[in-house]
């Protein structure tokens, strides 16, 4: 069971540290977002899953549910709201140029 | 004893439930002094906050009872998606290759509380967030833009989660 939770924790510290690297490397703000707000989901996810494991059957577990509960209720909302921001300031989003695209084989009909 | 009374009793005693089940899940415990303590407060906080929490008309019903079994399926396959769309992200970052993108699409989907839960839903997938919801027209920022047609786009970004939505809140 311990062996377990030591793996979600793994995987927590893997995305959150992935996520800032993301932050760092990634060209603009939505991608930034995209990288902060993902790494936070599942690392912050796996941290809440490895706690859960470990209490047990005790009130700590059913306080870590509802905790995740409020967590995937707000955590959307907040990026949702920091990239409607960004979109409706017309900060207009980055992109790979038309022969970079070719060049990654990805769909080009405009 | 009119329609009106009776979805009337039916908003408290839908308040009562939930504040009552956010009270077992806090407290964990059920000796009959604070199951008694929770219900009597609950029963006098939906008296007095039902008209804020549900809806006037009985037409918004169905947005509060969801179907429970599968609302417990439709969590399992978020988190399933979340995990794997994260490695993807994460292979993303490593090797630098992103092709992001922003698409346009419709939902199907009629009641608010599912569009609202939809919204979110590919918000807390990484790999895309979602910038505008207008009535059932979203605006999706995603990172791995495989395809600019809207309706494949759609199929992709929101398929597992629509199919599933249109069954618990119809």
């Amino acid at each position: 069971m311990t062996w377990v939770a030591l793996f979600f924790l793994g995987l927590g510290a893997v995305f959150s540290l992935m996520g800032n690297i993301g932050v760092l490397v990634f060209p603009d703000i939505y991608t930034r977002l995209q990288a902060s707000s993902t790494c936070s989901t599942t690392s912050i996810f796996s941290v809440f899953v490895a706690c859960m494991i470990l209490s047990g059957f005790t009130p700590i577990t059913g306080k870590i549910l509802v905790i995740t509960l409020f967590f995937f209720i707000t955590n959307p909302i907040s990026a949702h709201i920091i990239a409607r921001y960004a979109w409706q300031s017309e900060i207009v989003p980055w992109r790979r140029t038309y022969e970079q695209r070719r060049m990654l084989g990805a769909e080009t009909d405009d | 004893m009119t329609e009106r009374t009776r979805w009337n009793i039916a908003r408290v005693l839908l308040t009562t439930t939930y504040l009552l089940g956010g009270w077992l899940l806090f407290t964990w415990s059920f000796e009959p002094g604070s199951v008694l303590l929770g219900l009597v407060h609950a029963i006098a906080i939906a008296l007095l906050t039902y008209p804020i929490f549900i809806e006037e008309y009985e037409a918004a019903r169905r947005s509060h009872l969801p179907r429970v079994e599968l609302l417990g399926i439709y969590l399992l396959v978020l988190v399933f998606n979340m995990y794997v769309a994260s490695f993807r992200v994460l292979w993303q970052i490593l090797r630098g290759r992103i092709n992001p993108g922003v698409t346009h699409f419709r939902t199907r989907l009629r009641t608010d509380i599912a569009r609202v839960v939809l919204t979110s839903s590919i918000t807390l997938t990484p790999g895309t967030i979602t910038l505008q919801l207008d009535d059932d027209h979203l605006i999706v920022h995603w990172l791995d833009a495989r395809t600019r047609h809207s309706k494949y786009a759609s199929k992709l970004i929101a398929g597992p989660y629509e199919r599933l939505l249109r069954r618990i809140w119809a």
